[in-house]
């Protein structure tokens, strides 16, 4: 077996697989961690993360999004102008950051608007809370019981409490095997690379997860007996920042003297570290929302950084990192100012960083390898 | 006495002093009427403010989407972060460029909004020394991006949290989390709310409201009686004297100019040749723009988003709770905040409806770096009116604040092109 021409890893390198038409399932388009998956799963929607996967410009979209927003959210939104996501049969937005919370309407007057095309799907929104409270919990436990409620109606189902069970263990499950994974990542001798973990998790995220726990176990089951890869001298790197769905960016960290370990990113930990517990006293939304509501966060959570930079410095001792990478896509606030904390942090305890911003298509990549290398040289 | 905490505000006022005291010089009565009143308003404020800055009081930072009034259920001296980096970029010849520079040396990403950067350069050069500060969690990422800066300066941060969408749900829960912010400063800087107090400052807001309403009444009339500074002013009155009796003045006196020129049907610059809409900002670190329009350009700034965006009345007599929840609606209906917590389907239907009640020309959009809620507006917008209205609208990409982003003379260029297509 060979992971690059795995059938299940090459799902991430397109927008559309054979799942899309083969299940029977509507599937869900969605943008961001905060939204409740097992949610989805339990009304029997086939929830579809979007991504900006192999986008290299923006034209379509540059039109609709200003040129200082975030170059992933414009290229999943050209991506979308293509026609490439005429698939969708719903969206659940969701407030994250500025630049993704406006799919919302775009999808809406742009995408399903455009010439020849006139499609008027559910579209869903809920409101997180951007700092950690009790009452912040309950606003959120309300809002999903509120989207629960809109999707009986819109989609004229019952979402029982038992099909939410089945969701929740179906997706514990799911992220007990990607841990698993990433665990292997994390060895002396690590038997994945970033990169391809980084493909797990994007294949992941765009199939069902019935589907998606059968291929794992296959690929964990290989990964447990094949040979560990000769890393050599690279440096074990813990990667940080705004959302990373291209290989070229992760190709271009480790072909640099790297490989990564460990991240904080919304295609990595920040999905699979905190599962729903199982607490008979509460119900299953209530548990829901309080897996989304206290997991690993992202800047978007303003009061939260002390708990990720604690995150960040238990990664490093764990996972035995020699250096952090912080990276922001142009004009992400979020990112860039939470990166910019890390990074003084990081350097008060004498650990090796390094802050750049980069767009989600990099064009311009040999300015940015000599960088990295410079970096990586550093640590030698 | 004890060190002086707020110095940006002693600059605020010399510079706002000279400024008045030479256009009052040179400028015969009825010329810039609003510039003198507003700078007398918020000089009178900020002296007051200084003084009892300087008597010990203590500094509270807050975002200009936390209403100033508010805040006077304590005996402090409220500043705003955002109102004091645009004014000062208007006022200093040099702008406040040097403290964006500081920020962006200390690593503070360049896209952030410079209205907050300001504060931060001039907090990080220690000439602001808070308390505490308050800021809701709105409206954009900026807030909730730059403001963890004061914490790391270990300035204690009081977020009172608001929801997306306007629903009776969330005023309710946005009025809960005021009222404990509220309380959650009055404990770092030892002191109990006042409510009482806070309430008359309320009511003075409330007097307010109608004759911010009469005023944009009259803005329909053709030619326009209110002159393009106006806006800008009125902006800085808001941030700096919210809930003040010298910003109800301010509105009174300037109210019965504009009757006078209404009666006159009297345009304050040359003629009036183009009636335009800012549906977002004015730009503040260059205010002569305003009067450029007017006189050489014939072109009137009906409003612009802190002009036409007015919020209910707060009803005082009710319970305390009640309150609460009106001041969420109030602070949730605020200007940029009121669009930032809400589709744009209401923004865009708003704007249709102004451009046909006040008989606008055009629209001009100035789509600053900071706002990237605001970044996938403009294209929506241009299409609304030109389908919907059949006017054009000008999109100008800058950051309000800072003059090296797009300099005036671009600015300038593209506003007189855009206008000779109009004539
Ligand atoms: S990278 Fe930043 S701006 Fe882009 S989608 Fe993520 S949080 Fe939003
Ligand atoms: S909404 Fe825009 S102008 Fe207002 S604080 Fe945010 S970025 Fe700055």
């Amino acid at each position: 077996m060979n992971l690059q021409n795995d059938a299940f890893l090459k799902i991430a390198d397109t927008i559309s697989n054979d799942y899309i038409k083969n299940t029977g399932k509507k599937v869900a388009g969605y943008y961001c961690t905060y939204i409740p998956e097992e949610l989805l799963d339990a009304a029997n929607l086939y929830p579809y993360r979007i991504r900006a996967t192999g986008n290299e410009d923006t034209d379509l979209a540059d039109t609709y999004m200003v040129r200082f927003t975030c170059s992933f959210v414009r290229s999943s939104l050209n991506l979308a102008i293509e026609g490439v996501y005429d698939f969708l049969d719903s969206l659940f937005i969701c407030n994250s950051c500025d630049h993704s919370r406006r799919m919302f309407e775009l999808y809406d007057i742009v995408v399903f608007k455009r010439n020849n095309v006139s499609k008027n799907i559910p579209r869903f929104y809920i409101s997180i809370p951007h700092i950690i409270s009790p009452e912040g919990f309950l606003w959120l436990h309300d809002e999903i019981k509120e989207l629960k409620k809109k999707m009986e109606h819109s989609f004229d189902i019952t979402i029982t409490d038992e099909s939410l069970e089945n969701s929740i263990s179906l997706y514990n499950q799911n992220r007990e095997l990607l841990r698993q994974i990433y665990k292997l990542r994390e060895l002396d001798k690590p038997k994945i690379t970033g990169s391809d973990a980084l493909r797990i998790m994007m294949a992941n995220s765009s199939v069902p997860k019935d589907i998606a726990n059968i291929e794992l176990k296959r690929i964990l089951k290989f990964l447990e007996t094949r040979e560990p890869i000769n890393i050599g001298k690279k440096k074990r790197i813990l990667l940080l920042g705004s959302i990373v769905d291209n290989m070229e960016f992760m190709n271009l960290v480790e072909n640099s003297g790297a490989i990564i370990i460990s991240d904080n990113l919304c295609f990595g930990n920040r999905t699979i570290i905190d599962d729903v517990k199982s607490e008979p006293s509460k119900s299953p939304l209530e548990r829901i929302t309080e897996r989304l509501y206290y997991k690993l966060s992202c800047p978007r959570v303003m009061d939260d950084h002390e708990r990720r930079f604690k995150f960040v410095k238990q990664e490093i001792n764990r996972a035995r990192i020699d250096g952090v990478i912080l990276q922001r896509i142009n004009n992400c606030d979020l990112h860039g100012c939470d990166n910019n904390f890390i990074s003084k942090e990081l350097k008060k305890l004498d650990i090796p960083v390094y802050n750049f911003d980069r767009e989600n298509f990099q064009s311009d990549t040999t300015r940015l390898k000599t960088r990295l290398e410079a970096f990586i040289e550093m640590m030698n | 006495m004890s060190k002086n905490k707020v110095i940006p505000y002693q600059m605020v006022l010399d510079s706002i002093a000279s400024t008045r005291e030479l256009v009052e010089r040179i400028l015969p009565k009825g010329e810039i009427e609003s510039l003198k009143m507003g700078a007398r308003c918020i000089e009178d404020v900020v002296r007051e403010s200084i003084e009892m800055a300087n008597k010990g009081a203590p500094v509270i930072g807050h975002h200009f989407a936390f209403q100033r009034e508010y805040l006077y259920c304590f005996d402090c001296v409220p500043v705003c972060i955002e109102g004091t980096s645009y004014l000062l970029s208007a006022l200093l010849p040099d702008g406040v460029e040097r403290y964006y520079d500081l920020m962006a040396n200390w690593g503070h990403p360049f896209h952030t909004c410079s209205s907050q950067k300001g504060a931060m350069g001039m907090t990080l050069d220690h000439l602001f020394e808070f308390d505490a500060i308050i800021t809701p969690t709105a409206p954009c990422d900026n807030t909730y991006a730059s403001y963890p800066f004061f914490q790391y300066e270990n300035v204690p941060l009081v977020l009172p949290d608001i929801p997306f969408l306007h629903e009776e749900k969330s005023y309710k829960y946005y009025g809960e989390q005021i009222k404990l912010g509220l309380e959650q400063l009055g404990k770092i800087i030892g002191q109990e709310p006042n409510y009482e107090k806070m309430k008359k400052h309320i009511q003075i807001e409330n007097k307010i409201f109608p004759v911010q309403l009469e005023l944009l009444d009259l803005r329909k009339a053709i030619p326009c009686p209110v002159e393009n500074i106006f806006n800008a002013i009125s902006a800085g009155v808001a941030v700096f004297a919210s809930g003040t009796e010298q910003k109800l003045k301010f509105y009174e006196d300037y109210l019965e100019i504009a009757k006078q020129r209404y009666n006159k049907k009297q345009y304050y610059g040359k003629e009036e040749k183009i009636r335009s809409i800012w549906p977002y900002m004015l730009i503040f670190f260059d205010l002569s723009l305003c009067e450029w329009l007017n006189r050489e350009i014939g072109m009137n700034i009906l409003f612009d988003i802190f002009n036409y965006n007015f919020y209910e009345q707060i009803d005082t007599s009710k319970d305390l709770n009640t309150m609460f929840t009106d001041m969420a609606k109030r602070g949730m209906n605020y200007p940029m905040m009121k669009e930032s917590t809400d589709f744009y389907y209401p923004f865009i239907e708003n704007c249709v409806q102004m451009a046909k009640e006040y008989a606008a020309d055009c629209f001009i959009f100035t789509s600053h770096i900071g706002c990237k809620q605001f970044g996938s507006v403009p294209q929506i917008l241009r299409e609304a009116l030109r389908d919907e209205v059949g006017i054009p609208m000008l999109l100008i990409d800058l950051d309000v604040g800072d003059k090296r982003f797009t300099s005036m003379k671009i600015i300038r260029d593209k506003l007189k092109i855009f206008a000779e297509t109009l004539m």
